[in-house]
């Protein structure tokens, strides 16, 4: 009878937990976030970077091919700048199209709009994401034993440019694979000038074959600004040359015109050897049936 | 042979004269043509779609195609252990068990040219091999050895059908027109004079000599495929060992499987007898602890080391994803064969029988091991690429072909055992009568 009892007690706390376990799971919210990344580069190329993520309790995943909208300032016909689709990591790029131009060049700061068309499963949604005009500018200054780089960043304000103050930065040199700091910093902030100075520090780096290295600055997802970036071609590392001998040599890794002697020796003396004997076996097999034609044609040769 | 009283040349030549198809043997061809089929099918879709159809992506380019090419590859190699080996040892009881492993060599070489030129994208490019290949590289040398490997095991099936061709050309009435055609075309020169029985011996001779380095060639630079390229799981000088002694492992499990199947169906008692079972039981074992031995070599050596990138692939297969697989094939395809294997009751047919598909079974999953697992553990590290290329299973089209390939190859032995005698009837007659003489 306890044992009854005990099993019922069992059974009716372990509903107790499924339930509670389930109204857990129906209670965790599913927040969508949309984050859009405006990028200049080389005071040129302008385009934005759209992201989706769609966060449940502390799991964050992609919105895979969601569609989006984006307009310029206003949610106008005449002011949309694309209609983009994320990809499977929940991005998507936008280029500001040519016909926006008098919008832009009209206000010192603007208002990028994101419109989630609705679905469905879904209502529609609008974010706003705004950014100041900015420029960004790379100058160098080389004495005998000291090279320096200085970085000015302006931004546009009431149609006027103005230094843009304590804004982080890095300046590095670009390498096969990633940024190199130049000194011993890893980031430089503007002061009131809108300057960042950094000293280059890294003697010796081998360059392309003229001795020139890339020189980059970059301002990385600023509230204000966006992502700004410049580059810079100087002559402060080691020309490097070319081994145009690399693949004029015998070896393993040219091309066939350039097998390594004993390589060739070796090969074709097994394959001489092996298929030569193979030809001299296929011989015996045409020894074989001239004998054998020749005994039909009334040898005496007795049959084993 | 376990008769009292030994049977005469007649007697001999009736039991092992091909035999027509019964009602299973039918049913198993047209199962085996069935499965082939369905491979063609998938193949005409890879054809027709690409390399698209198949799982492999950018990091694993190297499936489940590869891994049977690896496993025919392997199972070829008895023909130069059964034939080749034992001939030179003067093994005189491996005689009825000479053309089994011959043509289980032919038939396996034969579909592992076949599946690498399916693992290629643009078949129709692989004349550029010859044209533009560059003798520098493992893959060329293969081209090379599998072509020579092949002529030579086909040259080694010949010299001794020879004397059969004559005696199943007497035998026409039972072998029937069609056939009787084929044999005369094959071999209705061989009258067996003492010159033209030298000549054969002397071939036979060569070949068994000159087979034996090709075959640890074949297997060798196989392994080189996977040695030479640098990946955690592969950057070994201990491959050539190592994948010879499985290929001599999984032949001969082929071997003991063919020879349970071909005693029962064929009823050839008299000829494959207990003793061959328990000797070929015996050479099991034996091979079956030298490639747990470079098993042991191959996995602990880095296991203890643990490097960072071996240490990823390692444990994937010792507790993670690939944990099942890795050890079906430790246990199935080495230990419990090995357990069976050793003691005197194990080594009788149909334990034999269980053992050897374990072994073959076991091997076809550690070749799938070898390839694949190793394949998702580069170097450097997996970055921005799309989430399929992260994992790799096989798609229908790829287990299709892969299966259609083995059905084809099993195919082909059984037409050969349909064709030709499978125990050699002169060279048992001639023993036979050697050991009439001696008693």
């Amino acid at each position: 009878m306890n044992i009854h009892r005990f099993l019922f007690l069992l059974l009716a706390l372990m509903i107790t937990v499924v339930i509670r376990v389930e109204a857990q799971k129906d209670s965790v919210e599913q927040k969508e976030i949309v984050r859009l990344h405006y990028f200049n580069s080389n005071n040129s190329l302008q385009y934005l970077l759209l992201e989706s993520i769609l966060k449940t309790g502390k799991k964050s995943e992609p919105q895979k091919h969601k569609v989006f909208k984006i307009f310029l300032d206003s949610d106008k016909v005449e002011n949309h700048i694309t209609k983009v689709l994320t990809d499977e990591y929940g991005k998507a790029k936008a280029v500001i199209p040519v016909s926006l131009k008098p919008i832009w060049d009209g206000a010192s700061s603007h208002t990028f709009i994101v419109v989630a068309e609705a679905t469905s499963k879904e209502e529609e949604t609008s974010s706003e994401f705004t950014i100041t005009k900015s420029k960004i500018a790379i100058d160098t200054s080389s004495a005998e034993d000291a090279k320096s780089i200085t970085v000015r960043v302006m931004k546009l304000n009431n149609g006027e440019w103005v230094p843009a103050k304590d804004v982080e930065m890095k300046i590095a040199v670009l390498r096969l694979g990633g940024l190199l700091q130049v000194g011993d910093e890893e980031s430089y902030t503007t002061d009131s000038t809108g300057t960042a100075t950094a000293e280059f520090k890294k003697a010796g780096l081998p360059g392309d074959q003229q001795g020139n290295l890339i020189l980059s600055a970059r301002v990385e997802d600023n509230d204000e600004l966006g992502n700004l970036s410049i580059e810079k071609s100087v002559p402060w590392g080691i020309a490097t040359k070319p081994d145009n001998n690399f693949f004029a040599q015998r070896t393993l890794w040219s091309t066939r015109f350039k097998t390594p002697i004993w390589l060739l020796l070796m090969a074709y003396s097994i394959g001489i050897g092996v298929w030569g004997t193979l030809i001299y076996l296929v011989g015996q097999i045409i020894k074989i049936k001239k004998l054998g034609d020749h005994f039909m044609d009334g040898s005496s040769q007795p049959p084993m | 042979m376990i008769n009292s009283t030994a049977p005469t040349s007649e007697e001999i030549t009736r039991d092992l004269l091909p035999q027509k198809f019964g009602t299973r043997g039918k049913i198993w061809t047209v199962s085996l043509m069935l499965i082939s089929l369905v491979g063609v099918f998938a193949y005409y879709r890879q054809l027709k779609y690409g390399l698209e159809v198949t799982h492999m992506r950018d990091y694993v380019s190297w499936g489940i195609y590869i891994s049977n090419f690896v496993f025919f590859v392997a199972i070829s190699l008895v023909g130069s252990l059964i034939t080749a080996i034992f001939r030179l040892a003067n093994v005189k009881w491996s005689t009825p068990l000479t053309r089994i492993a011959e043509i289980i060599a032919v038939s396996a070489i034969v579909f592992a040219s076949i599946i690498i030129i399916v693992d290629m994208g643009r078949p129709e490019r692989f004349m550029n091999l010859f044209i533009h290949g560059r003798i520098q590289s493992p893959i060329m040398w293969d081209v090379i050895v599998i072509g020579t490997y092949f002529f030579i095991s086909c040259l080694l099936l010949y010299f001794p059908l020879l004397p059969d061709l004559k005696i199943l050309i007497r035998f026409k009435d039972q072998t029937g027109k069609a056939l009787n055609r084929l044999y005369r075309f094959q071999g209705s020169f061989w009258k067996g004079t003492k010159a033209q029985s030298r000549i054969s011996r002397k071939s036979i001779h060569i070949l068994c000599i000159i087979i034996i380095p090709v075959a640890f060639c074949i297997h060798t630079v196989t392994s080189w495929l996977f040695a030479t390229t640098y990946r955690p799981g592969w950057d070994s000088t201990n491959f050539g060992a190592y994948f010879i002694s499985g290929a001599f492992l999984v032949g001969a499990g082929g071997v003991v499987v063919a020879m349970y199947v071909f005693r029962k169906v064929y009823k050839l008692e008299n000829y494959i007898t207990i003793k061959h079972f328990d000797k070929m039981g015996k050479i099991v074992v034996l091979l079956a602890l030298l490639y747990l031995y470079f098993n042991v070599n191959e996995y602990l050596v880095p296991a203890f080391k643990m490097k960072k990138p071996e240490a990823e692939h390692l444990t994937e297969l010792f507790l993670g994803e690939y944990a099942p697989v890795f050890w079906f094939a430790i246990l199935v395809g080495m230990i419990i064969p090995i357990l069976i294997l050793v003691f005197k009751k194990g080594r009788r047919p149909l334990p034999m029988f269980i053992a050897g598909s374990m072994v073959v079974v076991g091997a076809w999953f550690k070749r799938y091991l070898i390839v694949t697992p190793t394949l998702l553990h580069p170097f450097l590290p997996m970055q921005e690429v799309p989430q399929s290329f992260h994992r790799y299973f096989p798609s229908w089209e790829e287990w299709a072909i892969a299966m259609g390939s083995l059905a084809g190859a099993l195919l082909v032995i059984t037409f050969f055992a349909r064709i030709y005698p499978i125990i050699p009837i002169q060279e048992t007659i001639t023993e036979q009568n050697g050991k009439d003489e001696h008693s």
